[in-house]
């Protein structure tokens, strides 16, 4: 019983910890993208509608990274080049992507309301790591995504703090102006994050249609992509408090089916708006933006 | 003045061509396409008043948040505000057969305004006195508000056949009459028009208003002066919420008159392009609330007729505001006027003759 | 060699640099003195590559420069250290230099290495450093132009520019400086110094450029020029001296009261200790100090932006206007809102806006009456009370600030840095609008680093540094002394 929820805690937790990874590295260079649900979105659906139709995960996973960086890169036009407001960009790419993926679901797939399976990614299960008691069939019997995730975290780590790359990406972030006079490139810089972090949430949302629901339903992130908005604010911009915060989301969302199981009578809504209602007194607990980068936010233009 | 029209009609224009390229890779013919929009929306008497009927939420929630977004409050919320309204409006509305038409429509409407007030005063609080970024609050914050309606359509306010996940109906004295019946044109529609008014006025007219839109453009220097952020974004969120609250009352009891799942189509996000293409002045919301309320009308018949989803209108949606607000900085225009996040660093402004150093 | 070849810049309608030519050999200090606004910033962001210019080019040692491009700048040799260093606040100072040329760049960043070759050099020029691991947002001014300094120096720059480095010196650290410049000359690199201060110029450079108005109007060396001259080809007129500086007596009746205080910030920092002093009717006070050491923050809390942690303000409140105007150092980006329009700039101060405000509702062509009014009186050069604030100059909008300060009828005006960034003649303009307010029976705190205006213009100064103020006694006037208070000594 245990074991099946914290297992379900660490599925549900990975998407939310890609995308917010992702992110992070956008953050760090001084920009929020609020559009990270649309991207999360256009990769679920590309990813569900090329393997459905090739047969093939291997290039579900390629179009879903496509399409998560095509969707960022609209954001960066207008935000990077531009130097757009960047949440009503961000809104206005989710509000697209919603609109785009539902269009062609529906024209690709019907209104039929049947849903399309694609079977699922294959779980490898990592050996004896996988037999020790709890811990292994709890974090060593995933799928390859989820592993990436895990070791994604230190590389992330590692890269931010302690590479020459991530000391400029921190210097975008903190003082753009700064940044450029010194020949740093910025506007370059935030490219580069945005479409890592394109590729790495167009990646989370595979996971939603090709490990975790199998099929697409509209709007089948449900907020998963805010919610790693609020992941990189209480994890204070650290690999390691996203990691620990990704879980405690995911553990909230599990516990929806943990309890509903158990049969109480406590309504469903109210594990089904847990999540939300967890992020927002946990932000509100520890969401200051003291730890944000200086620069988050703001529009920034080269003279 | 001239430009701050041509603007958001060359938005459009461009927006329209994009669209027929989507169109043409969904092997629809674009022609068709808007030209079943247009009939859905205005081919006919009935068409139009309905139009009406749509926009008429999109008033509300537009005024919701052209209003936040004008102090720099980035009120995603409009749709949890609205649906927290509704629900008020829904849990008192069975009760008031007793009350006088007036009485009662009174009360149904002030629910949906104090509903509405809390949710927006939430996320407020939070940016007030917690930091609280109010763009992940208020989404989060619609996440709840659909779980809440979920949850009184099954439970508690369920009604009491307990056939369908909707509320009881409310009574008669609390529902909205139209007028020119069948038509649907009720008051809601004036109150909407004259609340517009009233936002105008308010932002432009008053000292409020003025302190508002000082803290918008420059929070920083609003600080120099006097104008007390903290209790300003609050009322300001309370208010917006309140906006969006009374256009959830307003549907509940001139059109649905129960709640039920699904009650906003999405009208808060919708409200952001109205807001933008009114270029947030409250005015501009009545026009701009009808363009979008006509797509949402003429979007059914474009389904029925030419087999593209719904969907397709948040494509444009989308498009809308991403378009406008490519148009609209300084680095196309060199115009200064932009309304958001003008990049505050000195560089930006268009530096003169006696360029201080500092 | 590096030379400027008819750089011509405008920004939007204004013509920042008009075909100048500049020259400036290995071996020597070259100074670019002109007033602020006169293009020296913009010349130096040209050749820096952090700008490109319209017409023209600079060229180092017979190679054209990519323009725009800091990086082709850096890579050939040129190093800026600019007016307000360009440093990550709150990354450690480690960290800082290691985005300069103390990393090698190969292998992985190694941030103790670039320490150690940052303190090497550092010794040699004398300079101290801060602590391991300190991050640079808690270091004084002083320290920060050392660090940018060091950053420059690291990429080992043929040519190295400085923008009124010396303006956040106190006057004790300024021979060092001096020195140091000196010896990087010795060193056959190329030093262009761009200042204001004619003394430092005359006193350090070899040759001496005048820039007025985005115009060379003079090259000369210290030998066949002075001061007085200077400052005459700088302004183009003769030099008149400064606005009386008699004085006003004051009536004696205490006007603002500060008591106790105190601002610590987020992280437990005291910023403002146990600030008192008081103004009485008629007078005007200094308060003298580096930059860096409390001033913005005492504004900030005058304004009413940020709350003290403990202390209190008294402003005793006679006449019908607002108790306090204060005119912040920032005057672009927290005294005015350039989107708005100039009578909406108006209205931002409080009594100002009572006036026009009648139970919430606001007289809007009650409120553009009254700017055009102002305008009028103040002379401001604007097209109307509807022009956009940002489509004024500089200095019309400091006129703007003023008027507006003046006509909300406080009993004490606040200004900080008041006259930075404007010619000779507004300088004059704005002294002679305080001492007739003064005269009025206002009172006047001018927070400056400028120790010459205020002596000319300030009855009573005050000394602050590190968020303490002291009284000097009435008759200290020796500059010589007063600086070494601004640095910190005690008596």
């Amino acid at each position: 019983m245990l074991e099946a929820f914290l297992t379900s805690a660490i599925t549900m937790a990975t998407p939310i910890l890609l995308a917010a990874l992702g992110e992070l590295l956008v953050e760090e260079s001084g920009v929020i993208n609020i559009g990270i649900e649309g991207a999360m979105l256009a990769g679920a659906f590309v990813a569900l509608a090329i393997a459905y139709f090739s047969g093939s995960i291997a290039l579900g996973l390629a179009g879903a990274i496509a399409a998560g960086v095509a969707i960022n890169a609209i954001f960066a036009m207008l935000v990077v080049n531009l130097a757009v407001n960047q949440v009503v960009t961000g809104t206005a790419v989710s509000i697209l992507a919603l609109g785009l993926t539902g269009v062609f679901y529906r024209k690709l797939f019907g209104v039929t309301g049947k849903a399309f399976m694609v079977a699922p990614i294959a779980k490898i299960p990592l050996g004896p790591l996988a037999r020790i008691p709890l811990l292994g069939p709890v974090l060593f019997n995933h799928n390859g995504l989820v592993y990436f995730t895990f070791i994604l975290v230190p590389a992330l780590w590692y890269v931010i703090a302690r590479t020459r790359y991530g000391l400029r990406l921190r210097a975008c972030g903190e003082r753009p102006e700064a940044a450029d006079a010194l020949g740093l490139g910025v506007i370059a810089i935030r490219w580069q994050a945005l479409i890592v972090s394109g590729a790495l949430t167009g990646l989370a949302g595979a996971f939603l249609t090709l490990a975790y629901a199998n099929t697409f339903v509209e709007n089948i992130s449900a907020g998963r992509g805010f919610v790693a908005l609020s992941v990189v604010i209480v994890g204070r911009w650290n690999p390691w408090g996203l990691a620990a915060a990704s879980v405690l989301f995911g553990a909230a969302m599990a516990l929806q089916f943990g309890l509903q199981a158990l049969g109480t009578v406590v309504p469903y809504q109210l594990f089904l708006a847990l999540p939300y209602a967890l992020t927002l007194v946990v932000v509100a607990g520890f969401g200051g933006q003291a730890a944000a980068p200086s620069a988050l936010g703001e529009p920034y233009r080269r003279q | 003045m001239l430009s701050s029209i041509a603007k958001p009609f060359a938005a459009l224009a461009l927006a329209a061509a994009l669209i027929s390229i989507v169109l043409a890779a969904l092997g629809a013919s674009p022609v068709g396409v808007f030209a079943a929009l247009g009939e859905g929306a205005f081919g006919s008497w009935y068409a139009c008043v309905d139009t009406i009927v749509k926009s008429t939420p999109l008033v509300f929630t537009g005024l919701a948040v052209s209003l936040a977004f004008s102090g720099a409050l980035w009120n995603i919320g409009a749709d949890g505000q609205l649906t927290i309204g509704a629900i008020a409006a829904g849990a008192i509305g069975p009760h008031l057969g007793n009350f006088p038409h007036a009485i009662a429509i009174a009360i149904i409407l002030a629910a949906g305004v104090l509903g509405g007030a809390v949710w927006g005063g939430v996320a407020g609080w939070l940016r007030a006195r917690r930091d609280v970024n109010e763009v992940i609050s208020t989404i989060m914050l619609n996440f709840v508000a659909v779980q809440a309606l979920s949850w009184v359509v099954h439970g508690p306010l369920m009604e009491p056949s307990r056939a369908y996940p909707t509320s009881s109906p409310i009574a008669r004295a609390a529902q909205l009459e139209f007028y020119f019946a069948p038509s649907r044109i009720n008051l809601g529609m004036i109150l909407a028009v004259v609340l517009a008014a009233a936002c105008y006025l308010l932002l432009f007219r008053t000292g409020a208003g003025f302190e508002l839109r000082a803290m918008g453009r420059n929070r920083r220097a609003a600080t120099f002066f006097a104008v007390r952020i903290p209790a300003l974004t609050f009322w300001v969120m309370a208010l917006s919420g309140a906006l969006a609250g009374l256009g959830g009352a307003v549907q509940i009891s001139a059109i649905s008159h129960r709640l039920y799942e699904k009650l906003s189509p999405g009208w808060g996000f919708e409200a952001i392009a109205v807001a933008l293409v009114a270029r947030l002045n409250p005015l501009g919301i009545i026009p701009a609330a009808i363009l979008f309320g006509a797509l949402d009308n003429g979007s059914q018949a474009m389904q029925r007729t030419q087999g593209i989803s719904p969907e397709l209108v948040q494509v444009i949606q989308g498009l809308v505001i991403l378009i406008i607000l490519a148009f609209d900085t300084p680095a196309w225009s060199g115009l200064r006027e932009n309304i958001f996040g003008a990049p505050h660093d000195a560089a930006a402004v268009p530096p003169v003759a006696e360029m201080p150093d500092a | 060699m590096l030379r400027a070849n008819a750089i011509t810049k405008r920004f939007g309608r204004t013509l920042a640099l008009d075909a100048v030519d500049f020259e400036a050999l290995p071996g020597e200090i070259h100074a670019l003195v002109g007033e602020n606004g006169a293009g020296k910033t913009t010349l130096m962001n040209v050749m820096a590559g952090s700008l490109a210019a319209d017409h023209g080019e600079a060229i180092l040692d017979g190679r054209p420069l990519q323009p725009g491009s800091p990086r082709a700048a850096l890579a050939a040799g040129i190093a800026a250290v600019h007016q307000s260093p360009m440093l990550f606040e709150r990354m450690t100072w480690e960290e800082n230099l290691a985005l300069g040329g103390f990393d090698t760049g190969a292998g992985a960043l190694d941030l103790d290495a670039i320490a150690a070759r940052a303190r090497s050099l550092a010794a040699k020029l004398g300079f101290e450093m801060p602590p391991a691991g300190a991050t640079v947002e808690n270091r004084s001014v002083a320290e920060r132009v050392r660090l940018e300094v060091l950053r420059a120096l690291s990429f080992n720059p043929r040519v190295l520019i400085l923008d009124e480095p010396t303006s956040v010196l106190a006057p004790s650290e300024l021979t060092a400086f001096l020195d140091l410049l000196r010896s990087l000359r010795g060193e056959g690199r190329i030093v262009v110094l761009i200042t204001h201060k004619l003394a430092e110029a005359i006193a350090v450079a070899d040759r001496i450029t005048v820039l007025r108005r985005g115009r060379v109007v003079a090259r000369t060396t210290p030998a066949r020029t002075s001061e007085e001259k200077l400052a005459g080809l700088m302004i183009g007129e003769i030099v008149t001296q400064p606005v009386a500086s008699a004085t006003p007596s004051h009536s004696g009746d205490p006007v603002l009261q500060i008591e106790n205080l105190t601002l610590d910030d987020h992280t437990g920092r005291r910023i403002l200790d146990r600030l008192s002093f008081r103004a009485a009717a008629g007078e005007i006070v200094g308060i003298a100090g580096v930059d860096g050491n409390g001033q913005t923050e005492l504004v900030e809390v005058l304004a009413g932006a940020r709350r003290p942690s403990s202390g209190k303000i008294t402003v005793l409140d006679g006449s019908s206007g607002g108790a306090m105007a204060v005119i912040p150092q920032n005057r672009d980006l927290d005294g005015l809102i350039l989107d708005m329009r100039l009578w909406e700039n108006l209205i931002l101060a409080r009594p100002l806006r009572e006036q026009v405000t009648s139970h919430g509702w606001l007289n809007t062509s009650h409120a553009i009456d009254l700017c055009r009014e102002l305008i009028d009186r103040f002379r401001i050069r604007a097209p109307g009370p509807e022009t956009i604030a940002g489509a004024l100059s500089g200095g019309n909008r400091q006129r703007l600030e003023v008027a507006r300060a003046i006509a909300s009828r406080p009993r004490v005006i606040v200004a900080h840095n008041i006259c930075r960034g404007l010619d000779l003649a507004a300088t004059a303009e704005v002294h002679r609008t305080i001492l007739d307010f003064a005269t009025g029976g206002g009172a006047a705190i001018l927070i400056s680093s400028d120790l010459d205006e205020l002596l000319a213009i300030c009855g009573r100064l005050l000394i602050i540094s590190r968020g303490k103020i002291r009284e000097t006694n009435p008759g200290e006037r020796d500059p010589e002394r007063l600086g070494l208070l601004m640095a910190g000594a005690r008596d």
